[in-house]
């Protein structure tokens, strides 16, 4: 009876220690991704991004709304929707870089040692930034671009070779895009530690011109 | 002739096969207990109500996407049967569902590659942490990629990719279109398998991505795919600014 008590008690204790080692070890996951990590200052940022997205949808939704009922209308009042097919051709061609365009938006003028990562990466965050179209010097940058380099150093995009100085022209809310490459840790900042020597300028421009894609797309 | 061990030994032996479990037993729970408590010192008191604003407005963001799919279906429907009232109406709407398709508004269907990427799990991952997780710029490197090798469509986790779309990172979340995601990151793309395949083997292309993968255990799998399905991009157009020539 003793012997089987404390072979009982073993067990039990070992069994416990399994658990245990078992709970430790998996808690000693190498990353944990969760909201319920990240600190105040970047649940902050998610919070600023995501109202700004939800914005831009209600925006569009109002809009959509409007011009259905403007569509509806003319259409019963016998005027066809020509109107709404030419505005929404408009946008499409805008969208899909299929249209030469123009609007005001920001140059970053790039005079340096560059590279095609660095390049996307200056895009990624131009788009994230609200940019509605971007050229880099005359080449368009469409829905389908790519950005590579050649063996002597000039970039291309979708394989057309673009040489330094870059001038990369983003049409959309000057403001917006300008404090959002120029604050403090942000694109410009973090560039300009990594590339010493190559010089970064961000200007807002009132007015720019932007080419159509050189290949359309289908 | 052996003799029996003695009482007393036999106490000692059973006490110590006792005590190193009971030893091990206090040492876990007591780093168990630890880490718990050290967990909680770490839920600073703004994170609830930051942690609920950001739940909610995803919430919303996915609720809102909906409302615009259908705002959308609902004048797609009244242009297109307004579209048969004329010629110059049926030729403008024929403009208009090709840019829809290129642009990325229209589900995509076909065959292609699926990539899968995701942080590294086990001991490999130990050696270096921040090689060893996916970063928002594997994700650009990837679709850069994917155009590159041809790709006519891509979406990462059903999130279109399009001419406005951006992979960003905060802390440790990664946005893509504006919508929270977090690993393993599925990247479908519908283009020429072989060129695609090809392009994603050469050794000389993402090569901080496979390094890593090698070295640190980062996942990092392509495969060909058949028969995919791509959502149509579900968020605002967004052009206001811009005016075509």
């Amino acid at each position: 009876m003793r012997s089987n008590a404390g072979v009982i008690s073993v067990t039990i204790v070992a069994l416990f220690l399994g658990v245990l080692a078992v709970t430790q070890i998996a808690a000693q996951d190498v990353y944990s991704r969760s909201l319920q990590l990240e600190t105040p200052a970047s649940l902050t940022t998610l919070i600023a991004n995501l109202s700004e997205r939800n914005n831009a949808i209600k925006d569009e939704i109002l809009d959509l709304r409007h011009r259905t009922d403007t569509a509806r209308e003319a259409i019963a009042g016998g005027k066809g929707s020509l109107t709404e097919a030419e505005r929404q051709l408009s946008q499409l061609r805008v969208f899909a870089g299929m249209s030469a365009t123009s609007g005001a938006g920001i140059t970053v003028r790039v005079e340096g040692a560059f590279d095609e990562r660095a390049l996307s990466d200056l895009v990624n965050e131009l788009r994230n930034a609200g940019a509605e179209a971007i050229a880099v010097n005359s080449v368009r940058v469409g829905p389908r671009s790519w950005f590579g380099a050649t063996a002597d150093r000039a970039l291309t995009v979708d394989s057309v070779a673009v040489r330094g100085p870059w001038q990369v022209r983003a049409v959309g809310s000057p403001e917006v895009m300008y404090v959002a490459m120029t604050r403090t840790g942000g694109i410009i900042g973090q560039f300009q530690l990594i590339y010493k020597g190559t010089r970064f300028d961000v200007t807002r421009e009132s007015a720019l011109d932007l080419p159509a894609l050189a290949t359309p797309l289908r | 002739m052996t003799t029996a061990p003695s009482p007393e030994r036999t106490r000692l032996t059973h006490s110590l096969v006792l005590l190193l479990p009971a030893v091990l037993f206090g040492l876990l729970v007591s780093v168990q207990w630890r880490t718990q408590a050290e967990r909680n010192e770490l839920t600073v008191r703004y994170n609830t109500p930051l942690l609920d604003a950001a739940k909610t407005l995803q919430n919303e963001q996915n609720a809102l996407k909906v409302t615009l799919a259908e705002l959308r279906a609902d004048l797609d429907q009244i242009q297109t049967s307004a579209s048969t009232q004329s010629d110059a109406a049926k030729d403008l709407q024929s403009r208009i569902d090709g840019l829809k398709t290129v642009a990325g508004l229209n589900e995509r269907a076909g065959d292609g590659v699926e990539i899968i990427l995701d942080d590294a799990r086990g001991a490999a991952a130990a050696k270096d942490v921040e090689k060893s997780i996916c970063h928002n710029t594997d994700l650009t490197d990837i679709v850069n990629q994917a155009w590159r090798g041809g790709a006519e469509a891509i979406a990462i986790n059903d999130e279109r990719i399009v001419g406005s779309s951006s992979i960003y990172c905060v802390g440790s979340t990664i946005m893509v279109n504006g919508t929270l995601m977090s690993p393993p990151f599925k990247v479908l793309v519908i283009g020429p398998q072989n060129e695609l395949l090809a392009t994603y083997d050469d050794p000389t292309q993402l090569r901080d991505i496979k390094q890593r993968r090698d070295i640190y255990g980062l996942g990092f799998r392509v495969s060909r795919a058949t028969g995919l399905h791509l959502p149509p991009y579900r968020g605002a157009l967004n052009v206001r600014f811009a005016t075509p020539k």
